[in-house]
C-alpha cells in the first residue's frame, strides 16, 4: 500500500492540512480569549464606575442599596463594600487590604475557582469591590479546542479515505497500462492500453503509449514484410545457385566446371548485391545519414551522373541528356542522392526500352529544388505506379530482366531523408520520375 | 612484397595468405589486434591488410596507434560494415582503402597492388609518361608518339588514375571511386564504355595498345608486349 505513489502524496497532503488546522485553531483560540478577556474587563470596569457614581451622587446608603439589589439579580457580577476599616458592609465580595486596581482570588466558597476582581477607592476610605469568574471564557476555550480536535480529527479521516480512493482509482489505470507492457513484453503485441474516458494526463499517457505500441508494430511489421520479401526473392537465385554447384559437381572436371562455377559466382554477387542494397536502405531508413549533410549544387551531380552514363547508353542506341540552368543548391546528402539520380537514370534506359531518349532535369519549380528523369518509353500502368517504391516490387513484365527489385526503394528511402517528395507520372509517352526538395530555410 | 595480413577468421586468413603467396607477396598473419598491433610496429611492412573487427584490440585502435608513432605503412581495411559513415571513419582514421567483405579476391590484390609503391605524396610530379604516351598534369595535355590527343574532362582524370598506376591491375571499383566518385555499383557497365571510348583515343593507329584488360580482374596501362 505505502508503495503506491499517490497514496504516499495524499497522506503527506493530509498530515500538511492538519497542520495548517492546528496553526488556524490556536490563532482563533488565542484571539478570542484576548477578545473575550478584554469585554469582561470592560464590563467590570463600567459597573465600578457607575457604583462610584453612585456613591457622589447617592452615599454610602445608595451605594449600599445598589449592591445589594445587584447582589440578588441572577447572573450579576459578585460586589463588595469595604468599610475604612475593611470590615465588609455589603456585597459578597470580600478582601483584605484590598489595594486599588485589578487582582485574582481564588475563593472556595462561592463555589468559583478564580474571581477577577477590580477595587476602586471612595471618599472616606471606603472600597468598592467589582469581580467575577471568567468561567464563562475558559469554556469557550474548551470549546474551541474541543471543536477544532474535532475537525482535525475530520480532516485526517477524509484526507486518508480520499487518498485511498484516490490512489485506487489512479492505481487501477496505472495497473492497466503496466499490465498492457506485461503482456506486450510476453509476446502478445495486439495489447494496447484501454483508453480513458477523460482526456487528463494518465489518459494521454496512455494514448501515446499505444500510438508508440502503433509505430512498433509498424516497424515489426515492416520487419516482417522484408524478411518474407528476402525469403521469397533470394530463394529462386538461391535455388537456382545450388544447382549450378550440384551439377558441376556431377559432370567431369574441365571448361564446363569453370564456366558452371564461374556463372555461380555471378549468382552468388547478384544475391550479395540485393542484400547490401536492403541493408543501405535499412540504414537509410534509421536516418542516421542525416548527421552526413552539406550544401551543394545538385546540377553538378546530375552532371556526372549523366556525363557517366550518356556514353553506355548512346553504345545501346539510347540517349540519355541534361537539362540544367542556374545551380540549384540543396542541403543534403551527396553520395546518397548520386546514388539515387544513377537508380532513377538505369530505371529509365532499362524500362524504356532501344531507341529510348532519356531526359535528366535539374530546376528550381515554386522554390523547390526538383530533380527528374523522364523517359519515353511504354510507361507504367496506373495501378502499378505508386506499388514502384515498395521493396522488391517489380512489374510482373519485367520479372525476367535483371535487376534486384531494390532501385525504386532505394529512391524512396533517400527521398524521405531529405524530407523530399519523389512521385511517379505518366509523361505521355513515356514515365517521369521527379523528387522534389523542401524548400531551404 | 612484405605483407601483414591481421583477420580473425582462420578460414579466410589461410584462403587469403596462400592467394597472396601465389601472387608472390611474403605474408604475416596475427589472428588478433594485439598480435598484429605489435607486429606491425616491431616489423617494417610495405602493405597491412587490416580487419576491423577483431578480438582483444579492434582495428580502428590498431590504426589510430600506428598512426600516432608515425608508423605510415599504408593500411587496407577489411569490414564486414557495409555503411558510408563506417567507410569514412576508417579513412579518417588513417586507413589508406577500404574493403567491404565479401570480396572478390582480384579486387583485394589490386588494391594490395595499388597501395604499395604509391609515390611518396610529397614528391609532385607534373608529367606522367608510360612508354610513347605522355600526359601533363598542369597543361592539362596528352600527347603519344608526338601526336596531341584531345581527351574529355573526364576521360583525362581516367587517363591520369591508369597512368598512376601504370603497369599495375586496377578494378572496375577503384576506377569508379577514384573517378566518379560512385562508392557503389551501378548495374550498368559505364567504365567498360568509357575505357573503350578512352582506348580508341589513345591506342587507335597506334601499332602497340597500352590499355589492357584483364578478364575477370580489371585494366592495367602498360607498355605494349
Amino acid at each position: 500500500m505505502l508503495r503506491s505513489a499517490s497514496l504516499r502524496l495524499a497522506a503527506l497532503y493530509t498530515a500538511a492540512f492538519a497542520a495548517a488546522v492546528i496553526v488556524l485553531g490556536a490563532v482563533t483560540l488565542v484571539t478570542t480569549r484576548t477578545t473575550l478577556s478584554q469585554q469582561f474587563d470592560a464590563r467590570i470596569q463600567s459597573e465600578s464606575a457607575a457604583l462610584v457614581r453612585e456613591f457622589r451622587t447617592e452615599g454610602l446608603t445608595g451605594v449600599v442599596q445598589a449592591v445589594q439589589e445587584r447582589d440578588s439579580t441572577p447572573g450579576a457580577l459578585d460586589y463588595g463594600l469595604q468599610g475604612p476599616d475593611g470590615r465588609p458592609i455589603a456585597g459578597r465580595l470580600a478582601q483584605a487590604r484590598a489595594s486599588p486596581g485589578w487582582s485574582e482570588q481564588r475563593i472556595s466558597q462561592f463555589g468559583h475557582e478564580k474571581i477577577r476582581t477590580y477595587a476602586a477607592s471612595l471618599a472616606g476610605g471606603y472600597r468598592l469591590l467589582v469581580g467575577g469568574d471568567d468561567e464563562s471564557i475558559e469554556a469557550v476555550d474548551n470549546l474551541l479546542a474541543e471543536r477544532f480536535s474535532l475537525a482535525i480529527l475530520g480532516v485526517v479521516v477524509i484526507g486518508l479515505v480520499g487518498g485511498y480512493g484516490l490512489s485506487r482509482g489512479m492505481g487501477r489505470r496505472i495497473a492497466a497500462i503496466t499490465g498492457a507492457a506485461e503482456a506486450i513484453i510476453d509476446g502478445d503485441l495486439s495489447r494496447r492500453v484501454p483508453a480513458a474516458p477523460r482526456g487528463d494526463d494518465l489518459g494521454r499517457l496512455a494514448a501515446t503509449f499505444n500510438r508508440m505500441l502503433d509505430r512498433i508494430g509498424a516497424l515489426m511489421e515492416s520487419l516482417r514484410q522484408v524478411s518474407s520479401d528476402i525469403a521469397h526473392d533470394m530463394r529462386t537465385p538461391l535455388t537456382r545457385l545450388r544447382s549450378r554447384l550440384e551439377a558441376s559437381l556431377q559432370g567431369p572436371p574441365g571448361p564446363a566446371q569453370a564456366a558452371a562455377i564461374e556463372a555461380a559466382l555471378g549468382d552468388l554477387d547478384a544475391i550479395l548485391e540485393t542484400f547490401a542494397a536492403l541493408l543501405r536502405i535499412a540504414q537509410i531508413e534509421s536516418g542516421a545519414r542525416r548527421a552526413a549533410f552539406q550544401t551543394f549544387d545538385l546540377c553538378a551531380v546530375a552532371r556526372t551522373v549523366v556525363d557517366a552514363f550518356a556514353p553506355s547508353a548512346e553504345e545501346a542506341g539510347q540517349r540519355l541528356t541534361l537539362e540544367d540552368g542556374e545551380p540549384v543548391v540543396v542541403d543534403g546528402d551527396r553520395e546518397l542522392l548520386t546514388q539515387m539520380l544513377v537508380n532513377l537514370v538505369e530505371n529509365g534506359l532499362r524500362h524504356a526500352g532501344g531507341q529510348a531518349q532519356v531526359t535528366v532535369r535539374c530546376r528550381v519549380q515554386q522554390g523547390r529544388a526538383v530533380l527528374s528523369v523522364t523517359d519515353d518509353g511504354p510507361g507504367v500502368p496506373d495501378a502499378e505506379r505508386e506499388r514502384l517504391f515498395d521493396r522488391f516490387h517489380r512489374l510482373e513484365a519485367s520479372r525476367s530482366t535483371a535487376g534486384s527489385g531494390l532501385g525504386l526503394a532505394l529512391v524512396a528511402a533517400v527521398a524521405k531523408l531529405h524530407g523530399a517528395e519523389a512521385s511517379l507520372r505518366n509523361a505521355d509517352p513515356g514515365l517521369e520520375a521527379a523528387v522534389a526538395f523542401p524548400r531551404r530555410s | 612484397m612484405k605483407l601483414l595480413l591481421v583477420e580473425d577468421d582462420r578460414e579466410t586468413a589461410a584462403y587469403l595468405k596462400r592467394a597472396l603467396t601465389e601472387a608472390g607477396h611474403a605474408v604475416d598473419q596475427a589472428h588478433d589486434g594485439r598480435d598484429g598491433l605489435l607486429l606491425a610496429v616491431g616489423e617494417t611492412y610495405d602493405v597491412v591488410v587490416l580487419d576491423r573487427m577483431l578480438p582483444q584490440l579492434d582495428g580502428l585502435a590498431i590504426l589510430r596507434t600506428l598512426r600516432a608513432a608515425s608508423v605510415k605503412t599504408p593500411v587496407l581495411l577489411l569490414t564486414a560494415l557495409d555503411g558510408i559513415d563506417d567507410r569514412v571513419e576508417g579513412l579518417e582514421a588513417g586507413g589508406d582503402d577500404y574493403l567491404v567483405k565479401p570480396f572478390a579476391f582480384a579486387e583485394l590484390l589490386a588494391r594490395v597492388n595499388a597501395l604499395a609503391r604509391r609515390p611518396p605524396p610529397q614528391d609532385v610530379q607534373t608529367t606522367l609518361r608510360v612508354a610513347d604516351l605522355e600526359m601533363n598534369l598542369l597543361r592539362r595535355t596528352v600527347v603519344r608518339a608526338g601526336q596531341k590527343i584531345d581527351l574529355q574532362p573526364r576521360e583525362f582524370q581516367l587517363l591520369e588514375y591508369l597512368m598512376r598506376h601504370a603497369g599495375r591491375v586496377v578494378t572496375r571499383t577503384m576506377l569508379l571511386e577514384a573517378v566518379w566518385d560512385f562508392h557503389f555499383d551501378p548495374k550498368t557497365n559505364i567504365v567498360e564504355t568509357h575505357i573503350s571510348r578512352l582506348r580508341g583515343k589513345i591506342d587507335r593507329g597506334h601499332p602497340g595498345s597500352l590499355i589492357h584488360t584483364l578478364r575477370g580482374a580489371g585494366y592495367s596501362l602498360r607498355e605494349p608486349d
